[in-house]
């Protein structure tokens, strides 16, 4: 069951694209993924992304959405009187790049855990292909997880680490020295995984989680840890993995870690989805803000507010307004000729929407 | 399952820590089977001449401490995997924890094969070389010899599957660890020492009958040097024990602490 953009190198995903579309009518309509610059670009490229060839791109990226391949539905844990995650509900479509996001304490990790077996449930179910975990025929071929930095026994070696990983999933020794090289840790395999900076033991734990070619990643705040190229390492990294039309479930309670590789993002906070949409929709709920710079600012305020639009007086000839677009300004301003010297629309901030989603009450317990 | 055992055993054999154990068990066994034929014959040694099959087996039977540590072996191959958050992709891998179980306690058992080997031969040798210093007389048969040795190495394949049992159980390493040796040293000295008639049943003395010691002649402890009216159990009896002892702490585990959360 591996995946065949991986194992191949150069295989074609034609046919597992046209098996999947079949039933691309089943997915939610909040849960599809939206285009990529980089996957306009793969439609005219085909060139390897690693320089040791290891993965290398398909031609495009397969549009194999629509099919869930995990699921959770009304997924919850309770601690004792904790409630860890509370009916929780959302899909992952297969071929797409989710972030799983929410502040610490969330219940990220236990949901992942659930996902993959570790923690039962108190509540409802997790599946993966429709199945629960344990079920799962050959669990490493169909999910590659990292959940903490790397779970190797900190005496043995990262390559001996592997070969036992590639023992219990019928992978061939060879492929160990493949996701060594692929992670960048070919020269330190033969040290002691407790000599390793946090950084490498994160490495060496993304090489396990893809050691049998998995077609499902689930990675738990992969870039804890990481430097900044690290972080950038780990950015080109998914990027690649999208590209192969792999699905991946990436946690952080960083939204700008994921920001520019997710297709959706679904948010947790103290155990209860709060939203599951495309990065787009997210940012399309938030108020625009429009900086004008005017050498009038009370007359245009006071025709602002007769069309219940908000000011606010940020420099002796600048505004900034919400509840009006630049070109209604503009209008406005035209009519009761008011000079405009300069109308910025603000891009809407990320992490803003990010934190008003997640607000919460300071000292809530970690989950 | 034979990827798992054999993926168990690649875990087993990747470590400093097995043969540091291994040759520590070594060691003691070469020590206390040196001072057990030096002490042979002495006066008030307790200890019969090395030309006697009393005085013999004492030293070839020094196999105690390959057993104990070939039970810390056990509980660490399965109690070290949450001590280092190992069991994470241990299960993530082999979802069907009981497996795991499995395959843990069989190579756990196999550890304990080469380890009462290795104790056994060292044993045996240290004892031969003791009786060729004394004038070369062999008080034991080869095939005594040998029958010592395969029941070190039986001794200590059963107390390595109870020790992974146990470390299953209890998850907690360091308390499986200092539980084994506190049991074998301290209890059990203890309560066959006031109960004798119990003493046959009791795990690590069980053990170390299987490999030609005396009932109430223990390696070391209170127990040691002490002559009791109990006789051991069959060979095959308290092989037929300690593996029924081991299977019921696994399954205990199994239907227990096993199935636990993985948080």
């Amino acid at each position: 069951m591996s995946h065949p953009g991986l194992r191949g190198l150069t295989k074609s995903r034609s046919a597992a694209v046209a098996s999947d579309t079949s039933t691309a009518s089943v997915a939610p309509v909040e849960s599809q993924r939206i285009p990529r610059q980089e996957d306009a670009g793969s439609l005219h490229g085909g060139t390897p992304i690693s320089p040791r060839g290891v993965f290398r791109l398909s031609t495009s990226r397969p549009s194999v959405i629509g099919v869930p391949v995990i699921e959770t539905h009304d997924l919850t844990k309770a601690f004792g009187e904790v409630s860890a995650v509370d009916h929780v509900s959302f899909t992952v479509d297969r071929g797409t790049v989710v972030g799983f996001l929410g502040p610490n304490g969330a219940g990220k990790t236990t949901t992942l855990r659930m996902l993959l077996g570790l923690i039962t449930p108190t509540e409802g179910r997790a599946t993966i292909n429709g199945r629960l975990y344990r079920e799962l025929g050959s669990p490493l071929h169909v999910v590659g997880a990292v959940l903490e930095a790397s779970g190797a026994y900190p005496g043995r070696t990262a390559r001996n680490h592997l070969r036992i990983q590639a023992t219990v999933g019928e992978v061939p020794r060879s492929r160990v020295d493949e996701v060594l090289d692929l992670v960048e840790l070919t020269e330190a395999a033969d040290r002691r995984v407790g000599q390793f900076s946090l950084g490498m033991r994160q490495r060496l734990g993304l090489a396990t989680a893809l050691l049998c070619e998995p077609e499902i990643l689930i990675l738990d705040e992969p870039a804890n840890g990481l430097d900044p190229e690290g972080v950038h390492w780990l950015r080109e990294l998914l990027r690649q993995l999208a590209t192969e039309g792999r699905t991946v479930l990436v946690s952080s309670h960083i939204l700008a870690e994921v920001a520019q590789t997710v297709d959706s993002v679904v948010i947790l906070d103290r155990g209860r989805l709060i939203s599951h949409s495309t990065l787009d929709d997210l940012t399309a709920g938030a108020q625009l803000a429009v900086r004008v710079r005017t050498p009038n600012p009370e007359e245009l305020v006071t025709t602002l507010a007769a069309h219940d639009a908000t000011t606010e007086l940020i420099g002796p000839d600048q505004l900034r307004i919400t509840g009006a677009t630049s070109e209604q300004i503009g209008t406005l301003a035209a009519e009761h000729a008011i000079p405009i010297f300069e109308a910025t629309t603000e891009a809407p901030d990320l992490e803003d929407i990010f934190l008003q989603l997640t607000a919460t009450e300071q000292g809530h317990g970690k989950r | 399952m034979t990827r798992l055992i054999h993926a168990e055993m690649l875990k087993l054999i990747t470590i400093r820590l097995t043969y540091g154990l291994l040759a520590t068990a070594a060691a003691l066994t070469a020590l206390f089977a040196a001072l057990e034929g030096s002490r042979a014959g002495s006066a008030g040694s307790g200890v019969a001449p090395i030309s006697t099959a009393s005085g013999l087996s004492t030293v070839t039977t020094v196999t105690g401490f390959a057993m104990l540590f070939a039970a810390v072996l056990g509980a660490i191959v399965t109690s070290g995997e949450f001590r280092h958050g190992s069991a994470t992709l241990t299960y993530q891998a082999a979802p069907r924890r009981g497996q795991v179980l499995v395959a843990k306690v069989i190579i756990s058992a196999g550890a304990g094969l080469l380890f009462g080997l290795v104790a056994g031969v060292i044993a045996t040798g240290v004892g031969l070389a003791f009786a060729s210093g004394d004038g070369g007389h062999l008080a034991l048969g080869a095939t005594t010899l040998i029958r010592h040795i395969a029941g070190a190495m039986c001794g200590a394949a059963a107390l390595g599957a109870l020790g992974a049992g146990l470390g299953s159980l209890l998850r907690s390493q360091l308390g499986t660890v200092i539980g084994i040796f506190v049991w074998a040293i301290v209890i059990e000295s203890l309560i066959g020492g006031l109960f004798t008639s119990i003493r046959p049943y009791l795990p690590y003395t069980a053990a170390t009958t299987l490999a030609g010691v005396k009932l109430g002649n223990a390696a070391f402890g209170p127990a040691h040097g002490e002559a009791v009216a109990a006789a051991p159990l069959p060979f095959i009896a308290t092989l037929a024990l300690l593996a029924a002892l081991a299977a019921a702490v696994s399954v205990l585990a199994a239907r227990t602490t096993v199935e636990r959360d993985i948080a």
